[in-house]
């Protein structure tokens, strides 16, 4: 039984567990006590000296961050005191500090800009020379712009601890600290591009994302990171319709606060510009452009009475495949998929937290909907079944396999260049991060991504077009909201009952019995 | 280890070695320096402890403490050599560049400033040949800098030459002083 | 090499006596002058009276703190099943002391034995030295008593024969100031960077490699053999009839613009005027005492009137303005800029700063660099309240107190000699103005 300590908070009474700090106990009061090294993903260092809050009846500011809640205690955090010692802090941040904002990527989500233009001086009252450190290559994904680095040391900290590789040191004393590593070793761990999240300020960046957008103007959906099963949630950020970043979401039960670099900069196949954006019917030799109706009555034509094989790729949502599972479940006929695998690469300082084998988000999610993984998919086809290839690539060892396929139908978001001689329909999808869905990762947890930016052209939602799919041959799952398909999938298969959108929320949730059996 | 066994105020062996280097790096702890550290492993209960007294080995062998060094010293005491050299350039007595065969060091703290310390360490620069602090005079043979509190303040102004530690140096009697280094 | 000056008649040579005497360097002229007979007796007491006799004794830590050293050994709790540590800190890097290292240099047996005995208080079996890389002769003498002191028995496994295990150490440190500070002298002994760690959690419950640490002056462990061998009533006798909370003997590292700097050792209690006029000669010749720092540059400088109203010991000295501190007497007479003493003080602290906390890190160079630029006679007016500012915002809001050591000759500089400031500073013309032709 916990011991549960209560206090106040500028006012507010919240009962925390004993142990906890005064700032996260802040936080659980709904109070932002502004801070810099502090973070809930690494250990306490409490150097930056800007947690510090009035504590009645104590004879200094204690930094609330590095401070156990006591009973009974009456914390303040705006009281002039508090403010003065803040203002301080800000003041002394910025008396090196260069004056890079227009140049800085970091500008708009800086916390050095926020807290100043908080609480900061109108003006600083430095009038000597600032201190000049260069620029440092740190190798991976991050550059280091030294004279930006408030020494917050959260970058140190995570390598050490979290990352269990301590590549980064603190340099030199004074103010002539700066962070640095050794000639040789450089940021190429997997995980190493986490700090540039964790910096607080543009001294660590991407050298992928640097200079391409300015914060404020960046369109952001919450996510899950589609590059591996692990499901890490993430923000994707576009500009101009296009994805520049994407970066970790904090859930506490899956990724924390971080994700991997593989993860973090395999974004750039959501750009793609070789869409099919239009859907086609075949015309003699070639393909030809046509409207929905058209496209979706030949389909249904095309399977009318026949055994449909679907190659599914592991990428696409619960959605599609409940969708796709349900024509094949029609047509009494079989589903697979293949997926591309990688090594692995855990994060050791995070408890099942790893760059996982499957490079694909949503290969749990297939084995539940009855696709069976193979490595030679199309060995189940059989002669004269309607191939249905679902945003998926055919393979010159596929060949044989879909040679005997009666007629082939491609939903998918580009066009592969087989089937401008094979398919009989093409019809246009949009990708994850063109549409809402769900994903279930590699430990049964069901997680809803959000849409970004808009599919190209005619392009539709999976869920939207795989629905209609399913109505031409005579089915009636209700498909006019994503919602209404994840309602229709938890109705239809044990393990999705009770979930809904709703109750997935944005940190979603486990499968029934996904606790008793762990997946690969 | 005590200082006499370490040298003394004789200058380290190796500090040519240390400067004008050619050839692969040759390791500090083999023979009778590896025993001293294995030795020294026993009296700490993590091995990292035995991080500063391995720099001072480095140092003393080789006059100062190159990235090969810090690399070695890591891999003995499981480290990794940027945490090394983070603790390297964290405490001012370890070289990190070569330096003049003798070191001076030249106490300018406040209360040495007020007996007269400026003064010395212009006299140290003039009689050595050294232009600048820091920097080693042409010959190789010295190199001047200010450091903080020597804590020898009732005997300003103290100096110390390499390992040695001289008291009540005045303006006057630094050309004798120098006069002992060959 | 330096050699003390013959005791003043006037001083109490506890800790000093053998100053100077290369024969009590040795363990055979250590044991003819008394030594290792109290470590025998403390060896064969329980733990538990040997630090209740030292709290009896009322001897206060004398690195600068000030805290009672038998208190601070009660903390460490016995039968708790972990390694205790002793730390001795030799680390002497507080500008205007350098008591320690006479200590070291000429009674090296007396800090093994005062390391032993309080190790042994303590619960510990290992007692590290952590010895300022600077002090190469020191170092060396301590290494040659230990050896010695390995060799006879009296040290190692089986402490002159008690079965007991007490192992003392030297830990060399290579040039940092801050590793005077306790917890990051643990930090710097663990192999890390010297910084200071947050309390809590406090040395004695974990300290150096997670364990139960006490960490003690040089001169602290040195004075406890005597009140071993003399009792804790002998040790109170040295004090004010009118203040018991200062017992025993101090060595005050005298230096700076005096007759005769070097140690002198009084009890608690003695009279600052009579020490400096007397012991230690007074004002050299024409000259004029002018500022006065009596515990080490980090705590507040007195002027002539506060100085010559002080008694010598901890309440004393708060009593004028000021602290104990470690004891090292630094004196500035009217022939002095007292700004640019005033500025090499910050800039020294600028140096030595770790970097963990912004107000430290930034503060005392910008502190540095302002004071500089008024004693170049480049300052204005708004520079001292910005000074004053500065040194507010590094008080009391940082890991260690170097941030509040770099402010403190700054705020009572500014307070008790504000003219010397002041005439520096320019009168600076309009700039918006151009002047008339």
């Amino acid at each position: 039984m916990t011991q549960m300590v209560n206090l106040t908070i500028e006012g507010r009474a919240v009962s925390v567990p004993a142990g906890t700090s005064i700032l996260e106990a802040a936080k659980a009061a709904g109070v932002l006590i502004p801070h810099y090294c502090y973070h809930p993903g690494l250990p306490v260092a409490g150097v930056c000296r800007m947690c510090l809050v009035d504590v009645e009846k104590a004879p200094k500011l204690a930094p609330s961050c590095a401070t156990s809640v006591a009973e009974g205690q009456v914390v303040r955090v705006h009281t002039e005191k508090a403010l003065e010692a803040r203002q301080g802090v800000l003041e002394m941040l910025l008396i090196n500090h260069p004056l890079d904002c227009p140049i800085c990527d970091q500008a708009g989500e800086c916390e050095l800009q926020d807290y100043t233009f908080q609480e900061g001086r109108p003006e600083g009252r430095y009038r000597e020379p600032k201190r000049f450190n260069p620029v440092e290559d740190f190798g991976g994904d991050v550059i280091y712009v030294a004279n930006r680095c408030i020494l917050c040391t959260r970058c140190v900290r995570f390598m050490d601890d979290v990352a269990h590789h301590p590549i980064l040191n603190v340099s030199e004393r004074g103010d002539r600290a700066v962070i640095g590593k050794f000639e040789g070793e450089d940021m190429t761990h997997p995980w190493a591009g986490n700090v540039i999240d964790l910096c607080p300020v543009g001294a660590l960046l991407s050298k992928d994302a640097l200079n391409k957008a300015r914060a404020w103007e960046l369109d952001r959906a919450a996510s899950v990171c589609p590059n591996c099963s692990q499901g890490c949630n993430i923000i994707v950020e576009a500009r101009d319709n296009t994805i520049v970043r994407m970066r970790p979401r904090p859930n506490d039960d899956v990724n924390k606060y971080f994700m991997c670099d593989h993860g973090r900069l395999n974004y750039r196949w959501l750009n793609r510009r070789d869409r099919v954006d239009v859907p086609m019917v075949r015309q003699g030799a070639t393909l030809a452009g046509c409207d929905w109706e058209r496209a979706l009555a030949e389909a249904g034509r095309i399977m009318n009475g026949k055994r449909v094989f679907v190659l599914a790729s592991p990428m696409l949502s619960n959605e599609a495949l409940f969708l796709l599972s349900e024509i094949v479940r029609r047509s009494g006929g079989a589903g697979a998929f293949r997926v591309t695998t990688g090594p692995e690469a855990p994060l050791p300082g995070v408890e099942d937290l790893s760059l996982r084998a499957d490079r694909a988000a949503n290969v749990r999610g297939a084995e539940l909907l009855g696709f069976s993984r193979r490595d030679k998919p199309l060995e189940g086809l059989g002669a004269g079944d309607v191939l249905l290839v679902a945003d998926e690539e055919l393979v010159g060892g596929d060949a044989a396999g879909a040679a005997k396929a009666g007629a082939t139908i491609v939903v998918g978001t580009t066009l592969p260049f087989w089937a401008r001689h094979a398919a009989a329909v093409v019809l246009p999808i949009a990708n994850m991060s063109e549409e809402e869905g769900t994903f279930t990762n590699l430990r049964g947890r069901v997680q809803r991504f959000m849409q970004v930016k808009a599919a190209p052209g005619f392009a539709r939602p999976s869920w939207f077009v795989l629905g209609d799919l399913l109505g031409t041959v005579g089915s009636t799952v209700s498909s006019s909201l994503p919602s209404e398909v994840f309602a229709a999938l938890a109705a239809a298969r044990q393990e999705f009952s009770g979930l809904s959108y709703d109750t997935l929320g944005l940190r979603g949730a486990m499968i029934a019995g996904a606790m008793a059996e762990a997946s690969a | 280890m005590s200082i006499h066994e370490m040298g003394g105020v004789e200058a380290p062996a190796d500090t040519a070695h240390g400067r004008h280097a050619k050839g692969p790096y040759q390791p500090v702890f083999v023979g009778a320096r590896k025993q001293e550290l294995d030795e020294l492993l026993t009296r700490y209960p993590s091995k990292m402890a035995s991080l500063l007294p391995a720099l001072w080995m480095v140092q003393h062998d080789r006059g100062w403490v190159s990235e090969e060094a810090m690399a070695e010293v890591a891999r003995l005491l499981e480290l990794t050599p940027a945490y090394v050299k983070g603790v390297v350039t964290f405490y001012t007595m370890y070289h990190q560049h070569p330096v003049g065969k003798y070191f001076v060091q030249v106490c300018t703290t406040s209360p040495c400033q007020v007996c007269g310390a400026e003064e010395v360490v212009d006299a140290f620069l003039r009689h050595t040949g050294c232009q600048e602090l820091g920097v080693t005079s042409p010959d190789d043979k010295f190199t001047v800098i200010e450091v903080e509190c020597l804590g020898a303040c009732g005997f300003a102004t103290p100096v110390m030459v390499n390992e040695e530690f001289i008291e009540s140096v005045t303006p006057e009697g630094v050309p004798d002083l120098l006069s002992r280094y060959k | 090499m330096g050699y003390p000056h013959k005791p003043h008649a006037r001083e109490t040579t506890v800790l000093s006596q053998h100053f100077g005497d290369m024969d009590a360097t040795t363990l055979q002229g250590w044991r003819k002058r008394g030594g290792y007979v109290a470590l025998e007796r403390a060896l064969g007491m329980a733990p538990a009276d040997i630090v209740n006799v030292v709290k009896e004794s009322g001897l206060r830590g004398r690195g600068g703190a000030g805290f009672p050293t038998g208190v601070k050994w009660s903390f460490m709790k016995p039968g708790d099943g972990k390694p205790h540590y002793l730390c001795c800190n030799a680390d002497e890097s507080e500008p205007g002391t350098f008591k320690d290292r006479e200590i070291m240099r000429w009674t090296p047996h007396a800090l093994v034995e005062g390391c032993a005995i309080g190790a042994y208080a303590i619960g510990a079996e290992t007692a590290y030295i952590y010895i300022r890389g600077e002090f190469t002769e020191p170092i060396d003498r301590m290494e040659a008593a230990i050896k010695e002191a390995y060799a006879a028995g009296i040290v190692g496994k089986n402490a002159m024969g008690s079965g007991k295990t007490v192992n003392v150490w030297v830990h060399r440190g290579a040039g940092a100031y801050i590793c005077g500070e306790e917890t990051a002298l643990m930090n710097s002994l663990e192999g890390r960077r010297g910084n200071p760690r947050i309390k809590p959690p406090f040395p004695a419950v974990a300290g150096v490699f997670g364990q139960p640490t006490t960490i003690n002056n040089v001169e602290t462990l040195v004075a406890v053999p005597h009140i071993l061998n003399e009792g804790a009533e002998w040790y109170k006798k040295f004090s004010r009839p009118d203040n018991p909370k200062s017992t025993g003997t101090k060595l005050y590292s005298v230096c700076g613009n005096i007759a005769r700097p070097g140690n002198y050792e009084v009890p608690m209690g003695f009279p600052f005027r009579d020490f400096l006029y007397d012991l230690c000669g007074g004002p050299l010749p024409g000259r004029k005492f002018k500022a006065i720092i009596p515990g080490g540059i980090s705590v507040p400088i007195q002027n002539l009137a506060e100085a010559e109203a002080s008694l010598m010991d901890y309440e004393g000295f708060v009593a004028q303005g000021t602290m104990l501190g470690s004891g090292g007497v630094i004196v500035v007479d009217d022939a002095q800029n007292l700004v640019k003493f005033i500025a090499r003080a910050a800039r020294f602290f600028a140096h030595e700063s770790c970097a963990q906390c912004t107000q430290c890190r930034e503060g005392t160079a910008w502190t540095t660099k302002i004071l500089e630029r008024i004693a170049a006679g480049d300052g204005s007016a708004e520079d001292l309240d910005t000074l004053l500012e500065i040194a507010d915002n590094m008080t009391g809001k940082t890991i260690c107190v170097l941030s509040d050591s770099c402010a403190t000759p700054v705020v009572s500089g500014l307070k008790k000699f504000r003219n010397d400031f002041e005439s520096l500073i320019k009168k600076k013309t309009h700039h918006l103005v151009p002047a008339v032709a």
